[in-house]
């Protein structure tokens, strides 16, 4: 018996010493210097796909990537109206170079001193310097059909010999990387041409994006997954080797990756101007430093959201989004902090996505593709705030046009005069289209109508239902068509849908990657026209405003593209995604712009505060183990009576 | 006894080729190949991309017979993907190219680290109450015992994680609410909880089991026998009745035994635990259907194997079963 409490103590005293911090330690206490390491956590929603710059095109391999490599340019962290690209691993803006019909290519320098990181695949282990063959060697990776770039024929329409090569390779069935990029004119070891095939100002873009950061010839050839020597080396894209502010050193699947500091980083420092007034002092205190701040950084993957937030409270992850399940434990009715939450110190952001979600009809159906005051009327009568009020925490920003906030020819005052939730001019309108009070007018018929939504939960069917009754209230019946998100996208691939609900996330902060989904000659297979929108008009005027530099002129043609579609009505603008997230008092955000996934090279974290906060809101109270301890002592001695009463 | 191993062993060619077909079937019942491609490149990605990606992996041949002309017949997708998985080269996930049978092999340590405590722990725990609760059966602490265990069966095991997430890990912080990594003893402070809520789970149906079985024997012939010649009730019951009923209990744990690698779906997941539950049920969100087919596939062949070893188990624990 004596013994049996003496196990109880132990374990009682184990459980109590354990702790409940769920990380691995950080690679180092200390810096080199004697200062505390800074090491971050932060939650991730699951192992991102691939690593290479080139293939990868979604925000969890992004998120990896634009910390490991970076581009000739990249966004301003702080500056968001308008976005503005500021150079990166470029040595200055590029000059564009005029042919006789326009824009035909851009001169970019390379910055001098840029290594790669140190890494095996590099003969002496020391990263060798950038140089404008690695941009030559880039593109030939997007063209050689055996990455999978998912952007090869965008680029490939403006790029000169994107498409050769590809062709080529597919012909021969192998890639040539002996032969030089023809798209890429080498001038010297840090300047090169990009050679274009039509005028294309966007192309300042996709240099900020991941597609076209430089990679070491060496690590593409050196991991290859092969066995060599009897070690297996790993595939390229689990391997990242870039210029970029953080190291890859470890992805465990499933677990965690974690990066750590490029020692030898140098492209960028942080900013010097372009934050708000209001937090001058915060942000000069770091004006011009070198970057980054953080020595370590560990994603964290966790699927769930339920033990993301747990994380969250336990000060155990530094931020936190806020799901429809959390949302009424942090936030109030008011979209401010909770009291409990105020008092933690905790951060409240609120970030307006460059995104656009909308309804879209099938162009070429013949019940509502032809009748532009049926599409008008559905429109007129749809209550948007209403559905952001009950679904979307009242959150959502209304749209009233394709364009998102901050996208240059965002018309902050416009008025779609369809879309004002006005039933008596949606029940005028359906008159007009030949359908007075929801009945045909020739054959007196109910007018039927067919809604395809992506559902997959209880909350996209109760949303599906809202939607249908708001429509219905014209008169009309609406049958809704419930699909898994595969059947979804086949049904828009290959046309066969009424009318869906739609959204766009823009790619990067121009018209141009808004307009392109209403373009003729995106209709599906060819693009993602998905409204099979076909006008000559709108097409003309896009094909002139894509090639123009912004200027009042363009601003004029984006306007004028808006109002066609409007009129013409083949979406209707919903709403503008709002997210909220928090952050831990130690770790405010520094970067505004939404547009950038290399945020954390320009984080810092207040490493005692999170100690100090970690230990009060994880204290042990000693009464439950007592009670268990009690418990299972009273069962013992239960069944020790038991034991000599039936022997 | 060679022979009828032999048979058993021929019988689960058809049923395992029975469940690929099916499994073959469904999974592009569900989605195509062009919406999984879609799925895995992003929503975003242009149609040659995804072309090029089908080709890549197979997706672009014909189904189940290749009719086109100037191509052999066998030369299609179901052929190809059965003929990997017979020869078990397990080829590559569709969703990041990793080589499936490492993926394998990494999950299947941390599951067992789950699994086989909570197997062991879950197995003497259910034995026990079910001998005590035969022991005293017909009392209210019976009746008791049986509104406790349907209770506890008829809980889902999420309630139990969240539950238990709630209370240990942030209630009382004694233990992480999420996480796992291998380094040693430092290992055990990830496992305490799920193995507490995995035993936990499956606790109430098994005690529920473990007493029909007890409860069947206890009206036996030698249970009479054995009382008439003056053994003490406990004695009866925990060496006469205990020893029988374990030829039924053997059976059914050593079916179950081929799954603890299989891990806990639900569990590992919620607990960030990489074992192959979570592997599962990320390659079914994330549609890779080429980890899905070899789960199925390994699946089915671990549960042929759990229903070969029990019967071999039964007729070597129970002397009156002979091999035919």
């Amino acid at each position: 018996m004596a013994l049996r409490i003496l196990y109880l103590t132990v374990a009682c005293a184990l459980l109590a010493g354990c702790s409940n911090n769920p990380h691995p330690p950080p690679f180092r206490e200390k810096r080199a210097d004697g200062t505390p390491w800074q090491a971050s956590y932060r939650p991730f929603p699951d192992d991102p796909r691939s690593l290479d710059p080139q293939f990868s095109y979604d925000t969890l391999g992004h998120a990896v990537v634009s910390l490991v490599y970076e581009e000739m340019l990249e966004y301003h962290p702080l500056k968001t109206d308008p976005y503005e690209l500021i150079p990166c691993l470029a040595d200055g803006m590029p000059e564009p170079i005029s042919g006789s019909d326009g824009t035909l290519a851009y001169r970019f320098r390379i910055k001098r001193g840029v290594y790669f990181h140190d890494d095996p695949c590099f003969s002496s282990g020391k990263g060798r310097e950038l140089v404008a063959a690695d941009m030559a060697y880039a593109f030939n990776r997007i063209a050689d059909p055996k990455v999978e770039c998912p952007v090869l024929s965008t680029l490939a329409e403006f790029v000169v010999g994107l498409q050769e090569r590809n062709d080529e390779a597919k012909r021969t069935k192998s890639f040539d990387y002996s032969k030089p990029f023809p798209g890429i004119r080498v001038i010297d070891d840090h300047t090169f041409d990009i050679l274009l095939l039509k005028p294309f100002p966007q192309l300042l873009y996709w240099m900020a994006m991941p597609f076209t950061a430089p990679v070491p010839r060496e690590a593409v050839e050196y991991y290859d997954g092969r066995s060599h020597d009897g070690t297996i080396r790993q595939q390229f894209k689990f391997k990242p080797v870039g210029t970029g502010p953080f190291r890859l050193v470890e992805w465990k699947k499933g677990l965690s990756l974690r990066l750590i500091r490029n020692d030898n980083y140098t492209a960028t420092r942080f900013p010097t101007e372009g934050w708000p007034a209001a937090d001058a002092a915060r942000y000069q205190a770091m004006a011009g430093k070198p970057i980054p701040f953080l020595d370590e950084v560990d994603f964290r993957i966790i699927r769930e959201s339920i033990p993301a937030w747990l994380l969250f409270r336990q000060g155990y992850v530094e931020a936190a989004g806020l799901g429809k399940d959390v949302f009424d434990t942090a936030v109030s009715a008011r979209q401010e902090l909770t009291p409990e939450y105020q008092a933690r110190g905790v951060w409240l952001y609120k970030d307006a996505e460059p995104s656009t979600f909308y309804f879209q009809f099938n162009m070429q159906n013949p019940v509502v593709g032809k009748n532009r005051k049926l599409r008008q009327a559905i429109s007129a009568v749809y209550d948007v705030d209403l559905e952001i009020d009950i679904f979307m925490n009242g959150i959502y920003l209304n749209a009233q046009q394709l364009l998102p906030p901050g996208v240059y020819g965002y018309q902050a005052d416009f008025k779609d005069p369809y879309r004002q939730h006005n039933v008596e001019q949606a029940r005028q309108l359906l008159a007009e289209a030949g359908y007075p009070n929801g009945y045909d007018a020739k054959t007196g018929k109910q007018l039927q109508l067919t809604l395809d939504l992506t559902v997959d939960d209880a909350e996209s069917r109760q949303l599906a239902e809202f939607e249908k009754e708001q429509i219905e209230k014209l008169g009309i019946s609406v049958k809704v068509e419930e699909n898994l998100w595969a059947t979804q996208q086949d049904k828009m691939d290959r046309g066969n849908f009424q009318f869906t609900a739609s959204g766009w996330n823009a790619d990067y902060p121009d018209p141009e990657n808004f307009f392109f989904l209403f373009y003729g000659k995106n209709i599906p297979p060819e693009g993602n026209n998905n409204s099979r929108y076909a006008n000559p008009e709108f097409d003309r005027l896009f094909e002139k405003m894509r090639a123009m530099e912004n200027s009042p002129e363009r601003l004029d043609l984006i306007h004028r593209l808006n109002a066609i579609l409007t009129e013409d009505c083949p979406m209707i603008p919903l709403y503008h995604p709002v997210a909220f997230h928090l952050s831990q008092p130690w770790a405010p955000r520094v970067v505004l712009n939404p547009l950038v996934s290399n945020g954390l090279k320009y984080t810092q974290i207040d490493v005692a505060m999170r100690k100090q906060k970690q230990v009060e809101w994880n204290r042990k109270p000693m009464w439950p183990l007592a009670g268990i301890a009690a418990f299972l002592a009273a069962a013992g001695m239960f069944a020790y009576r038991w034991s000599q009463r039936h022997g | 006894m060679a022979s009828y191993l032999i048979r058993r062993i021929l019988y689960m060619v058809p049923i395992i080729f029975g469940v690929m077909v099916i499994t073959f079937v469904l999974f592009f019942v569900v989605q195509s190949p062009t919406a999984m491609a879609k799925r895995i490149l992003g929503p975003k990605a242009k149609p040659e991309a995804i072309q090029n990606w089908l080709h890549n992996r197979g997706y672009d041949k014909p189904r189940f017979i290749n009719t086109q002309p100037g191509a052999t017949w066998w030369d299609s997708q179901f052929v190809h993907q059965m003929k990997a998985l017979a020869t078990f080269d397990l080829g590559y996930s569709d969703a990041t190219g990793e080589s499936i049978a490492r993926m394998f092999r990494q999950g299947a340590i941390p599951s067992l680290l789950i699994t086989v405590p909570s197997f062991i722990f879950g197995f003497l725990i259910s034995l026990s109450a079910a001998l005590f609760f035969v022991f005293v059966r017909d009392s209210r602490t019976d009746l008791f015992g049986v509104i406790l265990c349907v209770a506890m069966m008829s809980i889902p095991i999420q309630v139990y994680v969240i539950f238990g997430q709630w209370l240990i890990a942030v209630k009382t912080s004694y233990l992480p609410a999420f996480g796992f990594y291998l380094s040693g003893a430092s290992t055990i402070k990830f496992l305490v909880l799920p193995v507490i809520l995995y035993t936990l789970a499956d606790l109430g149906g098994e005690v529920r089991l473990y007493r029909t079985i007890f409860l069947e024997e206890i009206h036996q012939e030698y249970v009479k026998t054995a009382q008439a010649k003056g053994v003490s009730p406990a004695r009866v019951l925990f060496v006469h009745v205990l020893k029988n009923g374990m030829i039924s209990i053997i059976t059914l744990v050593v079916a179950s035994l081929p799954f603890l690698i299989i891990g806990s779906l639900v569990l590992e997941n919620f607990f960030g635990i990489p074992g192959l539950g979570n592997l599962t049920v990320n390659a079914i969100r994330t549609s890779d259907f080429a980890v899905v087919r070899t789960t199925v596939y390994l699946g089915s062949l671990l549960y042929l194997v759990g229903l070969l070893l029990t019967d071999i188990c039964y007729a070597a624990v129970d002397p009156r079963i002979r091999f035919q």
